[in-house]
C-alpha cells in the first residue's frame, strides 16, 4: 500500500514536470507565434477528448449513473473555478494590469484544472495499471502544450524562460498532491470510482469546450483546428487500445 | 443475414431515415412563431447539433471498438480526410458561417451544398448503426433527427434572407437531408455484403461526424453565443445521448 502511494505520487509528479517542457521552445525562440499556441491547444483538446472517451467507457463499466453524476460535478467544478477567477484584480511580480491578469488567469485555470487531472491520475490507478499508465502519459503529454500556452503568455510579457518553466510546473503541482488522496479514497471506497472517472472526464470535456477550443478557433481558423482535434482524438483512441 | 428479415430491416432503415430527414422541416417552426429569432438560439442550435453528433460518434465508436481497433481508427482517418477533401473541392471550406448578413445567392447555394454533404455522412452513420444493431440504428436515427431540426433552424436563418416562404424553407431543409436516406439504405445494404467492411465504415462515419463538428458546427456556435453556454449545451447533449442510449438500447 505504502509503495503504491509512492508510485501514485511519482506518476503525478511526472505529469507535473512534463508541464515545464512547454517552456523549452522558448530557449530557442524569442517568441512562439500565436498560431503555434493555437495548434498546441487544438492538440491538447484532441488528447483530452480522447482521454475522456476512455474514462467514460471505463467508468460506465463500474456504474453508468455514478459516472454521469461524477461528470456533472466535474463540469460544475471547472465552471466554479473559471467564474471565481474571472472578475478579480491581480498583479504578478513587476507585471501589472491586463498582462498580469492574463498570466494569472491562465495560471489559475491551469492550476484549478490540474486538481482534476491529479484526481484522474490517482483514480485511474483504481481502474487497473494499464489505465493508470495510459492516463498518466495522456495527461503528461497534454501538459506540455499547457506549459507552452502558459509560457507563450508569460515570455512576451517579460518573464524569463526559467520563470516560465517554474510557473508551468507550479500550475501542475496539484497533480501529485491530489493523486495520492484520490488514489487512497478510491482504494478505500471502490464504489466511488465511477464518480471519480466521470468527474475527470466531465472536467476535461468542459475545459476543452469552455477554454481551449474557442481560443484555438479564434487564433488559428476552423479548418486546421478541426483537422488537428479530429486526428489527435483518433491517435489517442489508438494509444489507449495498444498501450 | 436472413433475406426475409433483411427485407423487413431495410424497411425499418427506410422508415427511420425518412423520419429523420422529414423532421428537419420542423426547424423552420421557430421562425414562424416569432419574426426575430435571437442569435444565441441559433448558436445553441449549432451546439445542440454538435453535442448530439459527438454523442452519436461516442456510441458508434464504443460499439465498434469491442470488435476491432485499427480498421476503426484508420476508417476514422479516411472519414476526416474525405470530409476535408469534399469541403475543399466543393469550395465550402472557407464558407463564412458567422452571423453576418450575407444575402448573395451564391452563399445560400453553398450553404445548401454544405448541409447536403453533412447529411450524406450522417446517413452512413445511421446505416452503420443499423448494421451493428437495429435498435441502435433506430436510436441513432432519432438522435440525428433532433440534430436535423437544429441544423434546419440554422439553414432557415440563412435562407430567410432571400425572402423564401416558410413552406419553401421547410422543403429545402428536408431536401438537403435526402442524401441521409439514400446513404443510410446504401450503407445498410452494401456493408454486410463486403466482409470486414463494417469497422471501416463505423470509423468513417465517426471520423466524418467529429470533423464536421470540429470544423463547422462548433466554430459557428462560438460566434453566436457565450462560450460557457455553448460548453454547457455541447457537454450535456453529448452526455444526454450517451445516457439515453444506456437506458433504452
Amino acid at each position: 500500500m505504502g509503495e503504491a502511494v509512492f508510485y501514485v505520487f511519482i506518476f503525478g509528479l511526472i505529469t507535473a514536470l512534463a508541464t515545464g517542457l512547454g517552456a523549452v521552445p522558448f530557449i530557442f525562440l524569442r517568441d512562439v507565434s500565436i498560431r503555434t499556441v493555437a495548434r498546441a491547444e487544438a492538440v491538447a483538446s484532441g488528447l483530452m477528448l480522447g482521454a475522456s472517451f476512455g474514462l467514460i467507457i471505463e467508468g460506465t463499466k463500474h456504474g453508468a449513473w455514478q459516472t454521469l453524476v461524477g461528470a456533472a460535478i466535474g463540469v460544475l467544478f471547472i465552471l466554479a473555478g473559471h467564474r471565481y477567477l474571472e472578475g478579480r484584480e491581480v498583479s504578478i511580480g513587476d507585471i501589472r494590469g491586463r498582462s498580469a491578469k492574463q498570466i494569472l488567469l491562465i495560471l489559475g485555470i491551469m492550476t484549478v484544472h490540474s486538481f482534476s487531472e491529479g484526481v484522474a491520475v490517482g483514480v485511474s490507478f483504481g481502474g487497473g495499471e494499464k489505465l493508470a499508465a495510459l492516463i498518466t502519459i495522456a495527461i503528461a503529454v497534454h501538459n506540455i502544450p499547457e506549459g507552452l500556452a502558459i509560457s507563450a503568455v508569460m515570455r512576451p510579457k517579460g518573464a524569463s524562460v526559467a520563470a516560465c518553466a517554474g510557473w508551468s510546473i507550479f500550475s501542475s503541482l496539484p497533480q501529485p498532491l491530489m493523486a495520492v488522496p484520490s488514489f487512497l479514497f478510491v482504494e478505500s471506497f471502490r464504489l466511488f470510482l465511477p464518480y471519480g472517472l466521470g468527474f475527470a472526464a466531465g472536467a476535461m470535456v468542459f475545459m476543452v469546450f469552455l477554454e481551449l477550443l474557442p481560443e484555438a478557433y479564434e487564433k488559428c481558423g476552423k479548418t486546421p483546428v478541426g483537422l488537428l482535434v479530429s486526428l489527435t482524438l483518433g491517435a489517442m483512441i489508438l494509444f489507449q487500445r495498444y498501450l | 443475414m436472413e433475406s426475409a428479415l433483411g427485407n423487413e430491416a431495410v424497411l425499418v432503415v427506410l422508415l427511420f431515415s425518412t423520419l429523420a430527414a422529414g423532421l428537419s422541416g420542423l426547424g423552420t417552426a421557430p421562425f414562424c412563431c416569432s419574426s426575430e429569432v435571437p442569435l444565441t438560439w441559433i448558436g445553441w442550435a449549432y451546439a445542440l447539433a454538435s453535442g448530439l453528433m459527438l454523442g452519436a460518434g461516442y456510441i458508434l465508436m464504443a460499439a465498434a471498438l469491442g470488435t476491432s481497433t485499427l480498421p476503426v481508427v484508420f476508417g476514422g482517418v479516411v472519414g476526416v480526410v474525405y470530409t476535408y477533401w469534399t469541403h475543399a473541392y466543393s469550395g465550402t471550406q472557407e464558407l463564412d458561417t458567422g452571423p453576418g448578413e450575407n444575402p448573395s445567392a451564391d452563399y445560400a447555394i453553398k450553404f445548401i451544398l454544405l448541409n447536403s454533404l453533412h447529411s450524406a455522412s450522417e446517413g452512413v452513420a445511421i446505416g452503420v448503426a443499423m448494421v451493428l444493431n437495429l435498435s441502435l440504428g433506430i436510436f441513432m436515427a432519432l438522435a440525428l433527427a433532433v440534430h436535423n431540426i437544429a441544423e434546419a433552424m440554422v439553414l432557415t436563418d440563412v435562407l430567410r434572407r432571400s425572402r423564401m416562404s416558410y413552406g419553401e424553407m421547410a422543403g429545402m431543409a428536408i431536401v438537403t437531408n435526402v442524401p441521409q436516406i439514400l446513404l443510410a439504405i446504401v450503407a445498410f445494404a452494401v456493408i454486410p455484403a463486403i466482409p470486414g467492411s463494417l469497422p471501416w465504415a463505423v470509423g468513417f462515419a465517426v471520423g466524418a461526424l467529429v470533423y464536421l463538428v470540429m470544423t463547422e458546427l462548433l466554430p459557428a456556435s462560438y460566434e453566436r453565443a457565450g462560450h460557457t453556454s455553448i460548453a454547457f449545451v455541447v457537454s450535456f447533449s453529448t452526455g444526454g445521448v450517451v445516457l439515453l442510449k444506456g437506458l433504452f438500447v
